[in-house]
């Protein structure tokens, strides 16, 4: 049975008494439905964030190339320490530097996670309390290659993040990597603050991933499942925690880094440490397929949602998240347009417990 | 739901045409010998060189029972003279100077003229403006060594568009692949379009959508209004490999005549940098794949109008300032 329907929302009936859906409320901005059908993710560009721009290992004395919003960010160390510049070294005859550096062209930049995060915004504002929380990642970095990887989408960042938030969308396109829709009975919980999003399912005797029986030893016909997606939604990062029984604790770093407003680019970290079998190996590098299927629904997406559309997107009750993300961004991109960057919630609170992980796996 | 053309933007190109320099041929192509034929748009351009070199250009009519002046010839005095009643023009000024069987009369009244263009040659290109006011542009560079002309069935809208989004489609670059993903995607910069895509070299690589890192990106800077455009590819180390010049220009009947010139850099570390350099290294392709275009989605582009459109009114607006401020003056 779908539970209350206080949001102001178009909906499909797709009413199922195995569906329990539970929505916090109280902290939505007051004009959630026009926000939710005003969705223009091609228009969002939300400053005063760190961005994971590179692995830590990605970056030497060479430079490398990345970008925010077209801008570009060359990196590389000096003495050991990350550097970063919107000039190549090399590079002459730019006149002056942009807003988001400071007189030499030089970018705030921070190492931390196995990242190297370059901020984006007003460079007075730049502070480490401003980085994301992500508890299953050791402070220092060091997890094996294996574990890190970059995946690339022709869309705009916060489809992406849609797109990973959406909790149905994956019993369908990747069914043949982490199950399909089959199970017993669901509980979803959507919840926020001013700077994340966050979604829990449950999943009642859920049809086992393929790629944990065919890897992760695993013999039974269902598990339990939790799955949580946590989205920071000016770093443009997620969590994807999934937490399997019988199984494996599966906690996925995936940022969504804006190269320009239509290109994504996805330095991920799987950190499969606590993981059995061959599985610890395989499952970091199911990102290709994964990222490939998702690929192939948000690719062609992404031109639709360059302009505003007269055209309402439907939604169903199972959209609660994405539906959250959108008001969410979209009030963050209003306060800014109106001259508000305050962080007035804290992201780089330890989020352990929000996401329920199991400490004891990961201990940093 | 109706369905939409870009006539509306086709013919606000057309007009523009009128406006700005377009370069409707490479120096090579215009001789003292011929006549040589082009459209801006629809209207039809006759070039040739007079006694001095330079290069002239008058509407392809004549003004006396408009038959094409490039059906006639070049008199040995430079001037163009028509086929079909002799009448011979100045191409400086497009005065009538001559007609014959009325050698005895020196001088004609002023309105006894063809449309003359204002001409400009440099870099390789020869542009040609029909705004009397037209300010001189400044002239390019060296004349680069490659170089080409190929009539493309494709609306100089779609053309350009097409370039944003998948240059594969319009032009090869010997041993480059162009991915999917942008290092920046199309933004104006000192009044022009300006974008940069990521790019692999032919040989075994990781897939693009994998790809952490990429050796070399194009870099493409366009004119707002003719499309003209400088190509510029570059390693992750920012050596110039190659430099291009793309010259589309909207012909009659939709289509675009596209001259273009390019160079390979001197500085090529490499081994496909360097075999790059052997054999042809550029060109732009002389007909468009139908049916990848037809699928191609559009993403650079779809700002494309609305950049152009910002950028021509501004300089619209900074031209009547500064008229304003001339007259107060």
């Amino acid at each position: 049975m779908l539970e209350e329907s206080s949001s102001p929302v178009e909906t499909s009936d797709v009413a199922d008494d195995s569906v329990k859906i539970t929505r916090h409320t109280e902290n939505r901005p007051a004009n959630f439905a026009k926000l939710i059908n005003n969705w223009v993710p091609h228009d969002l560009v939300l400053k005063d964030a760190w961005f994971p721009l590179a692995h830590s290992f990605a970056v030497s004395k060479k430079p490398v190339r990345r970008a925010v919003y077209s801008n570009s960010y060359f990196l590389w160390r000096e003495n050991g320490v990350a550097v970063g510049s919107e000039f190549h070294p090399k590079e002459t005859g730019k006149a002056s530097v942009s807003e988001f550096t400071d007189a030499k062209g030089r970018y705030p930049v921070m190492e931390h996670y196995g990242y190297v995060w370059g901020w984006f915004g007003n460079p007075a504002n730049a502070d480490a309390r401003h980085l994301p929380s992500l508890p299953f990642l050791p402070p220092e970095g060091n997890l094996p290659k294996y574990m890190l990887g970059t995946v690339r989408f022709d869309c705009a960042a916060p489809l992406s993040l849609e797109n990973l938030i959406d909790l149905t969308h994956a019993d369908f396109i990747h069914a043949d990597v982490v199950g399909d829709e089959k199970m017993d009975s669901e509980t979803v919980e959507v919840f926020n603050d001013s700077e994340t999003v966050t979604m829990v399912r449950s999943c009642t005797n859920k049809s086992v991933a393929p790629v944990m029986k065919m890897f992760g030893g695993i013999k039974d016909d269902v598990q339990q499942v939790r799955q949580v997606i946590r989205i920071y939604l000016r770093s443009h990062c997620a969590i994807a925690y999934g937490r399997f029984s019988p199984g494996d604790d599966v906690p996925l770093f995936h940022p969504c880094v804006p190269e320009t407003r239509d290109r994504t680019r996805l330095d991920y970290a799987m950190n499969t440490s606590n993981a059995h079998n061959l599985f610890r190996y395989v499952m970091p590098k199911a990102s290709y397929k994964v990222s490939r299927q998702d690929s192939s629904m948000t690719s062609p997406q992404s031109p639709r949602y360059m302009q505003p559309e007269k055209r309402k997107d439907l939604h169903s009750p199972l959209d609660e998240a994405g539906q959250v993300y959108r008001a969410l961004m979209q009030d963050l991109a209003n306060r800014q347009a109106q001259g508000d960057y305050e962080y007035r919630d804290n992201v780089s609170e330890d989020c352990s417990d929000i996401i329920g992980l199991r400490k004891e796996l990961f201990q940093y | 739901m109706a369905f939409e053309t870009d006539v509306s933007e086709l013919a606000k190109v057309v007009k523009a045409a009128e406006q700005h320099w377009w370069a409707a041929a490479r120096s090579e192509e215009v001789t003292n010998d011929k006549p040589f034929n082009v459209n801006i748009g629809d209207m039809p351009v006759v070039l040739w060189r007079d006694n001095d070199g330079m290069a002239r250009a008058m509407e392809d009519r004549c003004p006396h029972r408009r038959a094409p002046l490039s059906l006639g010839c070049i008199r040995s005095e430079g001037w163009i003279q028509c086929g079909y009643h002799g009448w011979s023009f100045d191409g400086e000024d497009g005065r009538l100077k001559e007609i014959p069987n009325m050698k005895d009369k020196q001088k004609y009244p002023p309105v006894y003229r063809g449309n003359a263009f204002k001409v400009e040659e440099s870099g390789g290109f020869i542009r040609i403006c029909n705004s009397k006011n037209a300010v001189i542009p400044a002239p390019m560079g060296e004349t680069m060594p490659m170089a080409g002309s190929v009539d493309v069935a494709l609306d100089h809208v779609h053309f350009v568009n097409a370039l944003f989004d998948d240059p594969s489609l319009i032009f090869h670059i010997k041993g480059v692949y162009f991915t999917p993903y942008l290092m920046s995607e199309l933004i104006e910069e000192n009044g022009r379009l300006t974008m940069e895509r990521s790019c692999q070299w032919k040989t075994p690589h990781w897939p693009a959508p994998f790809s952490p890192e990429f050796p070399i990106t194009l870099r493409i800077t366009t004119d707002p209004v003719t499309g003209e455009c400088d190509i510029l590819l570059r390693d992750d180390d920012f050596n110039e490999l190659l430099y291009a010049t793309l010259a589309p220009v909207p012909a009659a009947r939709g289509v675009t005549q596209v001259r273009w010139r390019a160079k390979i850099g001197a500085n090529r570390p490499g081994i496909m940098a360097k075999l790059m350099g052997i054999g042809k290294s550029f060109a732009v392709l002389p007909h468009i794949d139908g049916a990848a275009l037809r699928v191609l989605k559009p993403t650079a582009s779809i700002h494309a109008e609305e950049l152009r459109a910002n950028i021509v009114a501004r300089e619209q607006a900074e031209a009547i300032s500064d008229g304003s401020e001339k007259v107060a003056a």
